[in-house]
C-alpha cells in the first residue's frame, strides 16, 4: 500500500534523516517528540507534530501507548522505528501491525528471533553462518560453564541472552573468576533487560568488528551492500566507521557476502538488517544480528549509491528492493565521524546551547545532525549530537578530504569529540587500516 | 497539537533567551497606541515585556524565561488552533493533558459537557475525558475552584502536555 503518512519515532539525528527520507518521496511525516525535544530540527520541519510525553525516553519515546495513540490521532499510514528505542522490540512491531499501521522494519518473529541472542546463533548456524565457538545454549549451572570454558578454551565471554549493542559482556580470564562474574553478570543482565539468562563464548584475542548490510524484500528476495568495518571502539560504542573494511580481500567480501545473501533470502527477511562478524586471521565470527537500520548505514550509502530508508520504505509499503544483486556496485570509499557532545578527552557528557555552528561543505562531504545555531542539546539522550560522512575515490583521498572537512567544523557552545577525530585521521596506524577492536582503547590510555 | 506547520522552518533563535512574539497582541497594543494619540506603550507581565512604539511595528524581544523542558510553548509558526498559555489573561492552573489521545468534553455524544465556564468544581470532580486507544480516561481537578476557560473543543485530537482547562 503506498504510504502517504509516516510517523517518526525516534528523535536527533536519524529522525532527522527519515523526514528526509520521506519528503524526497512526497510522503508526508509526523515527528512525535518528547517536551525536551519541541525545537529539535526535524520537529520544526515535519509536517505535523505530538508532543508525547516529558523528557525521559520511558515516558515518551519508549511510551507505547502514546505513540500509537499519536499514529491514530494523525491517523498515520505507517512507524518508523528508528535505531535504539523500540526499533527492535517485536511487540511494539506486532502493536503496530495489529493496528493496521504498516511497520517500517523487519517481521516482528525475526526481530523477536535475533533479539535472543543464544536463538540468534542457533539459528545463524543453521543458515550456514560460521559462529564463534560456544555454548550450544544458555548457561546454568557453574559446572556447566566450567566444563564448557575448558573446552574453548580462556579467556571466554559471558553474554546476556537479551543483550547486544556491546552491553551485559563480562571477560573471563581465568577458571578462579568464572563462578563470580557470571552471578555478576546473570545480576546485570537481570537488571538491565529484565531476563538473567547468559551464554559463553571463546574470547577472541584481538578481532576486527565487520559488519554486512543486506536487505530483503520479505518474500526470499535478498542483497547485501557489502561490509563495514567498526572496528574503533570505546566501551563497545563505535567512534569511527568505515566501507569498505581496509583488511577485506574482495573474494573475501564476495564469499561472506553471498553467504549472508543467501541467509536472508532463506529466512525471508524483510526490510534493513546487520549481520555482525567478529573478523581474526581470515575467518569470520558471527556474534549477532540487528533487525534495523544502524547508526553507520551512511558509509554505505556512499559507496553504493542506494538510498538505505527509502529502500526501507519502499519494501514497507510492498514496492520490493529497487535492484538485484547483479546490479549493486559498490565504488570509492567511506568514513563515518561520530561526533559527541562529550570532552574529546575525558568523554564526559556536555549538553548545551550551540551557540555557533558552522558544518563542513563540499564534494563528497555529508553532514546528517540536528544541530543549528541556537539550538539546545537536551541531556536526557545520548550524546551524539551528528554524523561526519565523506566518500573518496579511494581510502587515501577520503582520509584527505576527511582531514579537510573536519578542519572546517564549528560547534561553538560545547565540548565536542572533533578533535579526538582530527588527531585519529592522521594516526600511521589508522593510516594503515591497521587496527582492531581494543587498538582505540590502547590508543587513548597512550594519549 | 498536531499543528501543521509552514513549508519554511523558522529562522533560528540566536540568543539565549528565544524570541517569542505574538501578533495579536502586538497589534492590540498598537491599535492602543493610535487610538490615544501615544508613541509608545509597554507592557510587562511577570517576566515578559512587550513595548511598541508609534509606526515601528517591531515589537522588543519580550524578555521570557528560557523555555523550561516541560513547558515550551508551541512556536509562533504553528496553526491558530494552537494555544499560547503565556498570553492568556486568566489566573488559575492550568490542567495539562497526561496522555495523547482525543478529548471528549461530555460523558456521552448527546449529553451536556462535564463542565462549563463558570461552574464550580470540587477535587475530583472530572473536568472532560481524554480517549487513548479506545480506553476512556478521566481528566480530574486536582482542587476545587471555578472553571475559567475551556481551552479544548469536543473530539479534539490531544498531546501531552497540551492545556486543557483552567481552574482559578
Amino acid at each position: 500500500m503506498k504510504i502517504q503518512k509516516l510517523l517518526i519515532a525516534n528523535r536527533g539525528e536519524i529522525a532527522l534523516r527519515i523526514h528526509r527520507a520521506c519528503h524526497e518521496m512526497g510522503i508526508k511525516t509526523v515527528a512525535v517528540h518528547s517536551t525536551a525535544d519541541s525545537d529539535a530540527m526535524h520537529v520544526r520541519l515535519a509536517d505535523e507534530t505530538v508532543c508525547i510525553g516529558p523528557p525521559p525516553a520511558t515516558e515518551s519515546y519508549l511510551n507505547i501507548p502514546n505513540i500509537i495513540s499519536a499514529a491514530e490521532i494523525v491517523h498515520a499510514d505507517a512507524i518508523h522505528p528508528g535505531y535504539g528505542f523500540l526499533s527492535e522490540n517485536a511487540q511494539f512491531a506486532e502493536i503496530v501491525e495489529s493496528h493496521n499501521i504498516v511497520w517500517v522494519g523487519p517481521k516482528p518473529e525475526h526481530i523477536r528471533m535475533m533479539g535472543d541472542k543464544i536463538e540468534a546463533k542457533r539459528t545463524a548456524a543453521k543458515l550456514g553462518l560460521p559462529l564463534v565457538p560456544g555454548s550450544e545454549g544458555a548457561i546454568v549451572t557453574v559446572k556447566q560453564a566450567h566444563k564448557l570454558a575448558n573446552e574453548i578454551g580462556y579467556p571466554v565471554l559471558i553474554k546476556a541472552a537479551s543483550g547486544g549493542g556491546g552491553r551485559g559482556m563480562k571477560v573471563v580470564e581465568a577458571e578462579e573468576q568464572l563462578e563470580s562474574l557470571m552471578s555478576q553478570a546473570a545480576a546485570e543482565a537481570r537488571s538491565a533487560f529484565g531476563d538473567d539468562t547468559v551464554y559463553m563464548e571463546k574470547y577472541l584475542a584481538d578481532p576486527r568488528h565487520i559488519e554486512f548490510q543486506v536487505f530483503g524484500d520479505g518474500k526470499g528476495g535478498a542483497i547485501h551492500l557489502g561490509e563495514r568495518d567498526c572496528s574503533l571502539q570505546r566501551r563497545h560504542q563505535k567512534v569511527l566507521e568505515e566501507a569498505p573494511s581496509p583488511a577485506i580481500a574482495k573474494k573475501d567480501r564476495h564469499r561472506m557476502g553471498e553467504v549472508v545473501r543467501k541467509a536472508m533470502s532463506d529466512m525471508g527477511y524483510r526490510g534493513a538488517g546487520t549481520i555482525e562478524f567478529l573478523y581474526e586471521n581470515g575467518e569470520f565470527y558471527f556474534i549477532e544480528m540487528n533487525t534495523r537500520l544502524q547508526v553507520e548505514h551512511p558509509v554505505t550509502e556512499m559507496i553504493s549509491d542506494i538510498d538505505l530508508v527509502r529502500e526501507q520504505i519502499r519494501v514497507a509499503s510492498g514496492e520490493g528492493l529497487s535492484c538485484t544483486q547483479d546490479q549493486v556496485h559498490l565504488h570509492g570509499h567511506a568514513i563515518e565521524c561520530r561526533i559527541n557532545a562529550e570532552d574529546p578527552e575525558t568523554f564526559a557528557p556536555s549538553p548545551g546551547l550551540v551557540k555557533n555552528y558552522v558544518a563542513p561543505g563540499g564534494m563528497h562531504v555529508r553532514v546528517d545532525s540536528g544541530l543549528y545555531t541556537g539550538y539546545r542539546v537536551p541531556p536526557f539522550y545520548d550524546s551524539m549530537i551528528g554524523k561526519l560522512i565523506v566518500y573518496g575515490t579511494n581510502r587515501d583521498e577520503c582520509i584527505m578530504r576527511l582531514r579537510r572537512a573536519l578542519e572546517e567544523f564549528v560547534v561553538e557552545g560545547m565540548k565536542t569529540t572533533i578533535p579526538l577525530h582530527q588527531k585519529l585521521v592522521r594516526d600511521p596506524e589508522f593510516l594503515a587500516g591497521d587496527y582492531t577492536i581494543k587498538w582505540l582503547e590502547a590508543w587513548l590510555e597512550r594519549a | 497539537m498536531a499543528e501543521t506547520k509552514e513549508p519554511v522552518p523558522r529562522a533560528s533563535a540566536v540568543d539565549e533567551s528565544s524570541m517569542r512574539i505574538d501578533p495579536s497582541l502586538v497589534r492590540e497594543l498598537a491599535q492602543l497606541l493610535t487610538d490615544n494619540e501615544l508613541t509608545e506603550i509597554e507592557v510587562q507581565d511577570g517576566d515578559r515585556r512587550i513595548k511598541v512604539a508609534r509606526e515601528l511595528y517591531a515589537a522588543l524581544p519580550a524578555a521570557l524565561p528560557p523555555a523550561p523542558a516541560a513547558a515550551a510553548p508551541p512556536p509562533p509558526a504553528a496553526a491558530p488552533a494552537a494555544q499560547e498559555p503565556a498570553v492568556e489573561e486568566v489566573s488559575g492552573t492550568t490542567i495539562k493533558s497526561p496522555m495523547v489521545g482525543t478529548a471528549f468534553l461530555s460523558p456521552q455524544p448527546e449529553a451536556d459537557p462535564f463542565v462549563q465556564v463558570g461552574d464550580a468544581v470540587k477535587a475530583g470532580d472530572t473536568l472532560l475525558i481524554v480517549e487513548a486507544m479506545k480506553v476512556m480516561n478521566p481528566i480530574t481537578a486536582p482542587e476545587g475552584g471555578v472553571i475559567k476557560k475551556v481551552l479544548v473543543a469536543d473530539a479534539q485530537p490531544i498531546e501531552f502536555d497540551q492545556p486543557l482547562v483552567v481552574i482559578g
